[in-house]
C-alpha cells in the first residue's frame, strides 16, 4: 500500500532528499525530471506538484517498480 | 475487432486485407507502401528498414505490421501540428499508451524531442514511437512522412498517434536497450538545449566542442551518453562543421544533464545479443536505429529475437538516439 500523497515521502523523493536507486528508465526519467524542475523552481508550489506527480507516477506503476515501491515504503 | 495477425513483415496486400477486416493497426513502410493502403483505423510512417526474424532488412514493398492486441479497449487515430503537440497527452488514455510517429527534422520533430520531458502528462502517459525517414541515399531529397489512416492524410510537418486505452489488467512497460556506455572521464555540460551545439563545458571549463572532438581524434559513430539518474540516454552526432565550428545533433542536449562520451562498441550484433538475451517474452512492439544498422553493418543480422522498423530516432517517453525501445504489455491484478 503506497503512502497518502500528502505523506512527507514523497516531498523527499520529489527534492532527491530521499534518493531512488533503479535500473528502470522510466523511473530515472522521473526522479532526472524532478531534478530539474526543483533546480529550476524551489517554490513550495512546485514542491507539492512534484510531490503529486511522483504520487501518481508510483501509483500508476505500482505493479511495474516493486523494487523502487520497496524503497519508498523503507 | 480481434487482432488476427502478430507484429511481423507484411506484403501490402495483406496489410490491405486486414484493415478491411477492420484491424486497428501501427505501420511502418515506405511512402510508396504505405500509400496504396486504404482508409481505416490505423496510423503510420514512412521507413524501408527493419528488424526481421531473419535479420536487418531494406524493403520498399512490404510494410511492418503492429496490430493493436484484441484485449485493448478504445482506439483512436489523431494526428498533431506542432502547436498541438501538448495535446497529445490530454488525448491519450488515463490506462493505456500511444503510438507516436514523427516525421524527420521538422518542426515537430524539435519541439517534441525539446519540449516533451516538459509537457503535463510526461511518463504517466506513455508515449512510444518512432521518428520517420526515407532511405539512406534519398535523404535530403525525399520528405519523410506520416500517415493518418482514419482521414487519408499523408503529412510532412505533423505528428500521427494512436491512442490505444487498455484493458483494466494490462499495463504498458516502456524499456530501453542501449548497447553504449560512458568512456568515463571529464562530464560534459551544456548551458541550452539544443540540436546545434557550439560551446560546451567540459570539467568545468569552456570549450568548444567540434574543437575538442578533432583535437581528440573522438569517433562521431558513438553517441554522447547522457546520466540520467543512472540510465543512460543518448545523444547520437549528425555533423561535426570545423570550419564553422558547430556539432549538429540527432536530439538536443539538456543543461543540467552530465554527459561523457561513449565506450566504443566493436560488434553490434553480439551487443543487443547480449543485452536482450535472458528475455522471457517478445515485446509487444519494439524499434532499433537506422545509426546502429548502418555503423554496426546490421543487414541480414538479428538483433536477439526482438523486431520492428529502423528508425531516424526512437521514442520512449522522449525522443532517443542510437537505442533500442521496446514496449510490453505485463498482466497486473
Amino acid at each position: 500500500m503506497l503512502p497518502d500523497p500528502s505523506h512527507p515521502v514523497w516531498e523527499q523523493i520529489a527534492i532527491g532528499k530521499k534518493p531512488l536507486e533503479s535500473r528502470k528508465p522510466t523511473v530515472n526519467l522521473l526522479i532526472h525530471s524532478n531534478k530539474m524542475s526543483y533546480e529550476r523552481d524551489q517554490s513550495q508550489a512546485n514542491v507539492r506538484l512534484l510531490a503529486e506527480k511522483t504520487h501518481h507516477f508510483f501509483r500508476q506503476y505500482e505493479a511495474l517498480f516493486p523494487a523502487e515501491i520497496a524503497q519508498i515504503l523503507q | 475487432m480481434p487482432a488476427t495477425i502478430s507484429p511481423t513483415l507484411q506484403s501490402i496486400s495483406e496489410v490491405q486485407a486486414a484493415i478491411a477486416a477492420g484491424e486497428r493497426l501501427f505501420l511502418a513502410g515506405s511512402r510508396s507502401a504505405l500509400s496504396q493502403l486504404p482508409r481505416g483505423n490505423w496510423v503510420g510512417g514512412t521507413i524501408s528498414y527493419f528488424m526481421t526474424g531473419e535479420g536487418g532488412l531494406h524493403a520498399e514493398d512490404r510494410v511492418f505490421v503492429t496490430p493493436v492486441p484484441d484485449f485493448a479497449h478504445e482506439v483512436l487515430a489523431e494526428d498533431y501540428s506542432a502547436q498541438e503537440l501538448a495535446q497529445i497527452y490530454r488525448d491519450a488514455p488515463a490506462h493505456g499508451f500511444t503510438f507516436l510517429v514523427l516525421p524527420a527534422g521538422t518542426q515537430v520533430h524539435r519541439l517534441f524531442a525539446e519540449q516533451a520531458p516538459f509537457f503535463d502528462g510526461f511518463l504517466v502517459r506513455p508515449v512510444v514511437g518512432w521518428v520517420t525517414g526515407v532511405p539512406v541515399d534519398r535523404i535530403g531529397l525525399d520528405a519523410p512522412a506520416v500517415f493518418n489512416g482514419r482521414t487519408g492524410a499523408v503529412m510532412e510537418d505533423r505528428g500521427a498517434a494512436l491512442h490505444v486505452q487498455l484493458a483494466p489488467n494490462k499495463i504498458a512497460d516502456l524499456d530501453i536497450v542501449n548497447i553504449f556506455e560512458s568512456a568515463g572521464g571529464e562530464a560534459i555540460r551544456f548551458d541550452e538545449t539544443g540540436f546545434r551545439v557550439t560551446q560546451c563545458r567540459i570539467g568545468g571549463k569552456v570549450v568548444n566542442l567540434a574543437d575538442y572532438i578533432a583535437e581528440h581524434g573522438i569517433s562521431t559513430e558513438f553517441p554522447l551518453v547522457g546520466d540520467y539518474n543512472g540510465s543512460s540516454i543518448n545523444v547520437s552526432f549528425q555533423k561535426v562543421d570545423p570550419v564553422a565550428r558547430t556539432v549538429d545533433l540527432y536530439a538536443p542536449v539538456f543543461p543540467g544533464v552530465d554527459y561523457r562520451f561513449a565506450k566504443p562498441v566493436e560488434n553490434y550484433e553480439d551487443a543487443f545479443v547480449r543485452q536482450t538475451a535472458g528475455e522471457n517474452f517478445a515485446p509487444y512492439f519494439a524499434c532499433n536505429c537506422i545509426l546502429n544498422y548502418l555503423y554496426g553493418r546490421l543487414e541480414g543480422k538479428k538483433t536477439g529475437c526482438v523486431t520492428g522498423p529502423i528508425t531516424f530516432g526512437e521514442i520512449a517517453h522522449q525522443l532517443l538516439n542510437q537505442t533500442m525501445v521496446r514496449l510490453y504489455l505485463r498482466d497486473i491484478g
